[in-house]
């Protein structure tokens, strides 16, 4: 098991996936991977990818059975908006889902903007030049509880385990910064191309879909090697399930149709967001001894503090009294590394954010926490409920987010985002 | 507005234009189909004035009365249809993509060979000493499905157009001189799924009649709006602030269908409506107008401090109907009108900012769909002559609209903004941004262009 099944709160959530894990899979695997270590150890000093490193690709593939944006190498720019349908009749609702998906099947392909004609402004709003970069776009639809209420005649259809995102104990949620009935998460290599997606996009369904909440995010370069640094310092996601592994995928990531899912869920994953401000002011001022304890790993290494190395192994059978890793250390708590939690591990897909300044002058940052997984209770929410009124509490906040279900992939080109659930 | 000595002399400039333009189209009678009659009375009463956006459209009379001339006899005798293989064609810089098109008045469409339909791309060169406008049209009807303007002597551009089968022609408009054309290239294969959606050119002269009947529409308001905050400011004299309250709002109402978003009235608009800054409204003496009336009257301000308010108020809006006869509107302005109030309502009433206590937001946001309706409404015909298949739509969205913010007018009572619940403020908004967007292509089909 990895301690992938931890985060929720503000620390070890950043994916670990930094862009050279990413392209193989590498980064996935948390314990027990020497090749992995190997490769963190290899890594230079440089945040540019040197020359044996993978490369991001240029695109991804927006058909298939799943929608890219759950395991693709997470990219170094993001885009979280919550949206709400104005849109008063499902097949209003269908019409905005499926200018959705066109745009995003142009966009995630890139080229040459259609023709405006002499009758229409421009479409294309020129913020990446006259041919569009695919930019490694990724779009990620998914849906939100409030969807399934009575508007659209939607209700016997929602997803099994989807539920409005409680407010757990030590949330401070800001209701105008939670929920909504879609969220659009776009990731890329460049903010640019975000900026560009999200405004054709929102331009696309004009009168359909209303902004409800917004946040951008991004993910640091390593910070000398392995995996990035979450606002706090520290290394923030060195577990996560393998990726490559389709068998784990679908034990861990993708619901499936039966029992008491409907039938149209298949390949789609819950989704949740939680927007976690970090106040880095306090923790700037907490000793790193005290930080390491909170968290359970050393700050200049990201090794566990029974460890050597970022990705050395974890054995609380070699540190029963918390000598070590004290019992309350986040990754501890998140992970207690025992049989009965493995099937609790989610896959994380974070993103620091900065986002201006409070009214008390205080920095307003933090982390947008993402992951995605098969059952919102058995998974996040578990984990959720080991992390309340851990020492780290004081120092993070979670103030927004929701529950959302990542829609199944687009097959093909005559497919569209929500068919199953509206058709 | 312009600063008044130019102001004069734009005007000066503008009976001059306001002729050529009918002279060019006289010109294209012989050409194309029959133009509406342009206006005869009162010329330079409607003036075009330097195009706001649109800077390189106005032209000096001298070289205007010149291509009236050249122009007339184009039809005839094209003195610069040149055939292609005649002369050896100045090459497009090489950076830019595309096949190289000479668009000069000599050499116009000099370099296109196109004889199959689908994506067109062309490097056009400018070879002429003036800037130049280019067209490429559809050689059997008016409909042009390219419009490059403002490229430059020795310039060249980028330019492109999906084309299903058909004849077509370059037409290329010098600024000093009148049109010439290219051959003719006829394009054969299937049609694309998707071709670039052509418009007819609508010129300046054209739009000298719905122009004028928007200026009398608006002119007709005047009036209206005198007697209402006359009205107002007699409930103030006679301490009755309760009549005064409803007699802010009907003024302010009629005020803000008038369509003076964005500078249209000037020095005026500043007395008679600005917006409240970050002072308190009651308090700010920088503020006058309505605004100033309304933080008094719903703040608990006596009579006779609201008083000089509303006196200045009667003066400014007396001076807005004494100026506004000779107040010039540019043939631009009325198809920019059509969505700009709406993208006024959206910047300034959406936010909250104008609200200075009288909650009425929601009214004045229906007073400015009443004034984008007036301004959409003359150029029906023009837009219907233009093929312009929009207007469906965009009436269908004005609709919505009306109806999204009457669901928040009951009993008389206008609700305040704030009070609207998450789901409705997102309908609103979302509303009025979809007809903001369907109004921006009646800006874009009657953005004046040159008679070809």
């Amino acid at each position: 098991m990895t301690e992938s099944s931890c985060p929720a709160h503000g620390v070890s959530r950043l994916s670990k996936l930094s862009r050279r894990g990413l392209v193989g899979g590498l980064g996935a695997v948390a314990l027990g991977a020497p090749a992995l270590a190997r490769a963190a150890a290899a890594e230079g000093p440089s945040a540019s990818p040197s020359a044996g490193e993978p490369r991001p690709a240029s695109a991804y593939p927006f058909h298939g059975p799943h929608q890219a944006g759950i395991l693709t190498p997470p990219q170094r720019a993001s885009a979280f908006v919550a949206l709400d349908v104005v849109a008063t009749s499902a097949a209003d609702l269908a019409t905005a889902l499926q200018s959705l998906t066109s745009v995003a099947r142009f966009l995630t392909v890139g080229g040459l903007p259609p023709d405006d004609g002499l009758t229409a402004t421009s479409w294309d709003n020129g913020v990446l030049g006259p041919e569009v970069p695919a930019d490694g776009l990724t779009m990620t639809l998914s849906v939100g509880a409030s969807l399934f209420d009575d508007r659209f005649g939607l209700a016997a259809k929602r997803p099994a385990r989807l539920t409005r995102m409680p407010s757990f104990p030590n949330d401070a949620l800001q209701p105008e910064r939670c929920h909504g009935d879609l969220l659009i998460q776009l990731c890329a290599h460049n903010a640019d191309t975000l900026n560009h997606a999200l405004r054709l996009l929102l331009r696309s369904t004009r009168g359909a879909l209303a902004v409800r909440w917004r946040q951008d995010g991004f993910i640091s370069p390593p910070r000398p090697s392995g995996t990035p640094r979450n606002l706090l310092g520290f290394k923030d996601g060195t577990g996560n399930p393998s990726t490559s592994d389709a068998a784990l995928m679908d034990r861990l990531v993708w619901t499936h149709a039966g029992g008491d899912e409907p039938a149209w869920v298949e390949g789609g994953s819950y989704h949740v967001v939680r927007l976690i401000r970090m106040f880095v002011e306090f923790w700037d001022r907490v000793s790193v001894l005290e930080q390491q304890r909170m968290i359970g790993r050393d700050r200049a290494s990201g090794a566990p503090l029974t460890g050597t190395h970022e990705f050395d192994d974890i054995d609380y059978a070699y540190d029963s009294l918390g000598e070590a890793i004290p019992y309350d250390a986040h990754i501890r708590l998140a992970n207690p590394r025992i049989s009965t939690t493995d099937d609790q591990r989610i896959l994380r897909r974070g993103y620091n954010y900065d986002a201006g300044t409070d009214v008390n002058g205080q920095l307003d940052m933090g982390l947008i926490f993402a992951c995605f997984n098969q059952d919102l209770e058995r998974q996040f929410a578990t984990v959720q409920r080991r992390l309340v009124d851990e020492p780290l509490v004081d120092y993070v906040s979670p103030v927004g987010g929701g529950y959302f279900f990542a829609l199944p992939g687009v097959r093909d080109r005559s497919d569209w985002l929500g068919r199953g659930l509206l058709s | 507005m312009l600063p008044d000595s130019n102001r004069c002399a734009a005007l000066a400039r503008e009976r001059v234009d306001v002729s050529i333009t009918s002279d060019e189209r006289d010109a294209d009678r012989t050409h194309g189909p029959a133009p509406a009659s342009p206006p005869t009375g009162r010329p330079g009463l409607l003036g075009t004035t330097l195009p706001r956006r649109r800077a390189g459209r106005s032209r000096s009379g001298v070289a205007a009365v010149a291509a009236i001339v050249l122009a007339a006899g184009v039809l005839v005798w094209r003195p610069w249809h040149h055939d292609a293989a005649a002369v050896t064609a100045p090459h497009a810089d090489p950076s830019v993509p595309g096949t190289s098109v000479s668009v000069g008045g000599t050499d116009c469409g000099q370099g296109w060979t196109g004889t199959r339909t689908g994506l067109q791309r062309w490097a056009l060169v400018n070879t002429d000493i003036a800037p130049v406008e280019v067209y490429l049209r559809d050689a059997r009807t008016d409909r042009i499905y390219l419009d490059v303007e403002n490229l430059g002597s020795g310039a060249s551009r980028a330019a492109s157009a999906t084309l299903g089968p058909g004849t077509y022609e370059f037409v290329c408009l010098p600024a000093d001189k009148g049109p010439s054309y290219g051959s003719p290239r006829t394009l054969s294969g299937t049609t694309p799924a998707t071709v670039t959606a052509p418009t007819v050119p609508i010129t300046s002269a054209e739009l000298l009649v719905p122009l004028r009947q928007y200026h009398d529409w608006v002119a007709g308001r005047l009036p209206r709006l005198l007697a209402q905050v006359r009205r107002l400011d007699g409930d103030v004299r006679a301490d009755d602030l309760g009549a005064a309250r409803r007699d802010w709002l009907a003024g302010h109402r009629t005020y803000e269908t008038l369509g003076a978003a964005y500078g249209a009235f000037g020095d005026f608009d500043t007395a008679i409506n600005a917006a409240p800054g970050p002072r308190d409204p009651a308090t700010d003496p920088q503020l006058f107008g309505f605004h100033k009336v309304e933080a008094l009257l719903w703040s608990g301000a006596p009579a006779a401090t609201v008083g000089t308010y509303t006196r200045a108020l009667v003066k400014a809006v007396v001076g807005l109907e004494r100026a506004f006869s000779a107040m010039s509107l540019r043939p631009i302005d009325i198809g920019l009108r059509a969505h700009e109030i709406l993208e006024g309502a959206i910047a300034d009433e959406l936010t909250g900012r104008t609200d200075a206590g009288s909650h009425t937001t929601l009214a004045t946001i229906e007073a400015n769909l009443t004034g984008t309706e007036a301004a959409l409404r003359p150029l029906r015909p023009l837009l219907a002559a233009a093929g312009f298949d929009g207007l469906p739509a965009i009436d269908a969205a004005l609709a919505r609209s009306r109806q999204v913010l009457e669901a928040h007018h009951r009993g008389g009572r206008w609700a305040p903004l704030d009070s609207l619940g998450r789901h409705a403020r997102e309908t609103l908004d979302a509303t009025l941004e979809q007809t903001a967007e369907l109004l921006s292509r009646v800006a874009v089909v009657t953005d004046p262009r040159k008679a070809m």
